[in-house]
Formats: structure tokens, sequence, C-alpha cells
């Protein structure tokens, strides 16, 4: 349990400033593919912001949690490991969620297409942090 | 003899004088006129416009000469009819201005500094005005252009730079305050008037 606590604390604090550093200069140099945020389905009064930036450290603890638990299965260098373990997430559980907010929500294809990139990337790079730190 | 006459100036001179004010004009809105509120987010600025005013309401003018001119009137505009050319950004603003609780926005006519004689030239002329914004209102001068054109219409331009805050309303803001939209917009009206 300590084990999990700590790698998913690692992982959490790297994905803080990879997320949001990449956010931040995503809309910085790339302002265009978020002008289709100012819209009211987001959060709009700053009241969740708390949670917006919690979510680095939860998808930690939960990847880090699903890495403990089946790590035996992810096979091969760190490199390997790592990228693996981002792919079988991405595919499990984004996909499925991408495609049932699409087919719900009215937001656009290329918003689900960087959440469904997005999201891989976080669960890459917490798979290597998690192969390195967690073996 | 002398306290009399003294006494007949003081009777008459109110009399007099509200003779000698000009008979109030009246100009009924037409429905050609708009409104546009601009704004910006730290990622592009966004222009959103009421194409065209759907009632027919009248302003009053009574030009006082000395006292200035008063203007009676109000223009209440649908804060759904705007447009803000992105069906986001349209829904984003009327959450913003609580379209909901508050469906209308009204702007009251209440002075101008002096009426210029309107030519096709156009003329600028400043006045107050009340705006009344998500139930709240504020009262602003505002820098006008008055002209007329060849058939008759008069023109009046307007606006001035206001703030959401000015209304107790908060600019949205995304992506945990990533994206953020200034406080500072600026509302420009155009009336296309008629004398009656």
């Amino acid at each position: 349990m300590k084990k999990i606590l700590i790698t998913g604390l690692i992982a959490g604090c790297i994905l803080f400033i990879l997320s949001y550093g990449g956010l931040f200069l995503g809309i910085r140099f790339f302002p265009g593919l978020f002008v289709a945020y100012d819209n009211p389905l987001f959060n709009s009064n700053g009241s969740r912001d708390m949670l917006f930036y919690m979510h680095a450290f939860i998808i930690s603890f939960a990847l880090s949690w699903f890495w403990d638990r089946f790590k035996g299965l992810f096979k091969g260098s760190f490199l390997m490991r790592g990228l693996e373990f981002g792919l079988v997430y991405s595919i499990i559980a984004l996909l499925p969620v991408m495609w049932i907010s699409f087919s719900s929500l009215d937001i656009t294809v290329v918003m689900v297409i960087s959440w469904f990139l997005y999201g891989l990337t976080q669960a890459i790079i917490a798979g290597l942090v998690f192969a390195k730190v967690n073996p | 003899m002398k306290a009399k006459n003294i006494l007949w100036v003081f009777l008459l001179f109110p009399a007099v004088t509200a003779f000698m004010e000009k008979p109030p004009t009246r100009w009924v809105v037409s429905q050609n006129s708009s409104l546009s509120v601009n704004g910006s987010t730290n990622i592009n600025t966004f222009s959103c416009v009421i194409p065209a005013y759907d009632k027919t309401d009248t302003i009053t003018i009574k030009d006082k000469s000395d006292k200035g001119v008063t203007l009676s009137g109000s223009i209440d505009l649908n804060v759904n009819s705007f447009d803000c050319h992105n069906s986001g950004m349209t829904k984003q603003l009327q959450k913003t201005l609580n379209e909901k609780q508050f469906p209308e926005l009204h702007i009251r006519f209440l002075s101008l500094s002096n009426l210029p004689a309107i030519t096709r030239k156009p003329e600028p002329v400043t006045g107050l005005v009340d705006i009344e914004i998500a139930g709240v209102s504020k009262r602003f001068e505002i820098n006008y252009q008055i002209s007329e054109d060849a058939e008759n219409v008069i023109n009046l331009l307007g606006s001035r730079d206001l703030n959401f805050t000015d209304f107790k309303l908060i600019p949205p803001r995304k992506l945990g305050g990533m994206i953020k939209t200034k406080d500072q917009l600026t509302v420009a009206f155009h009336l296309k008037m008629k004398t009656i």
C-alpha cells in the first residue's frame, strides 16, 4: 500500500507539472484549439478549480494501484512496459469514455481526440514512472 | 406700485419661459437598430450582436436650452437575441448575463449635453444613460455620434466600455482559470430613428 501511495505521489507530481505545463503552452501557442471551451458545458465560475488541478494526482493514484495489481502482465524493457501500460489504460478506460462523451455531449471531434491523446500521454508517462520506481 | 410690478414679473416669468421651451420631439426607434458587445479572452476576441431590434420604442427629447436636453425612453433587449457567431459562445454569454433570471437588458436614455443640428455629418455629443444588466442598473456617460441620412433616418451611434463586475457578473474562466475572459466589454449600439 505504501509503495502504491509513494509511486502514485511521484507520478502525480510529474504529471501535474507536465500536464498543466503542457496545457498552458498549448493554450499559449495554439489558442484556436481552445476557443470551443468558451461554452457553458465547462465550469466557468472557478468553483471547481481545485478539483481540476487535483486530476493529475487522482489519475496517478488510480493508475498506481492498477500497475501494482497487474504489473506482472507487462513484460520487456521499462520503456515497453510503460508504453504498453499507457495503451492498455487508453483502450480499456479512455476510449469508451470518449465514445460516450462525444455521442452525448455537444463537443467537437478535435476536443475528443485531444482528450484521448492527453490521457494516453499521461498514462504512458505514469507507466514509465511506475516501471522505474515500482518494477 | 413698484412692488406690485415686481410681483407680476415673478408670477409671469415661469409661465412665459414655459411657453418659450421647445415642444418635445419624439424619435421612433426602428427595427434596423442593433447592439453589439465586444470583449476578449486570453485566447480570442468575441463580438456578440443583436442584429435587429424587434420592438418599436420611442425616445422623447425635451430641449431645455440652458438646462441641456432631457431624454425619456428606453430600449429593452432580449438577451437570448445575442448572436456571437459561435453557438457555444452565444450560450456562454447568455449564461454569464444570467438570461434565465433576467431575460432582458435595458438602456434608459436620460440626457444629452446638447442637441446639435442634425445633418449628414456625424456630430459628437455626450449623454447619460442607465444600463441595466442582470437586474443591476448603472449610470454611464456615453459618447454618441448623431447624424441624419438621405431618407431622414436619424442615426445615433453610441459606445461605452464597461465591466462585467460593474453589474456584479463574474467573467467566465475555464480549465482552472487557464482561459479567462477579460472583465472589460465594449457595448456599442446603433439606433436608427425617425422623428414623429
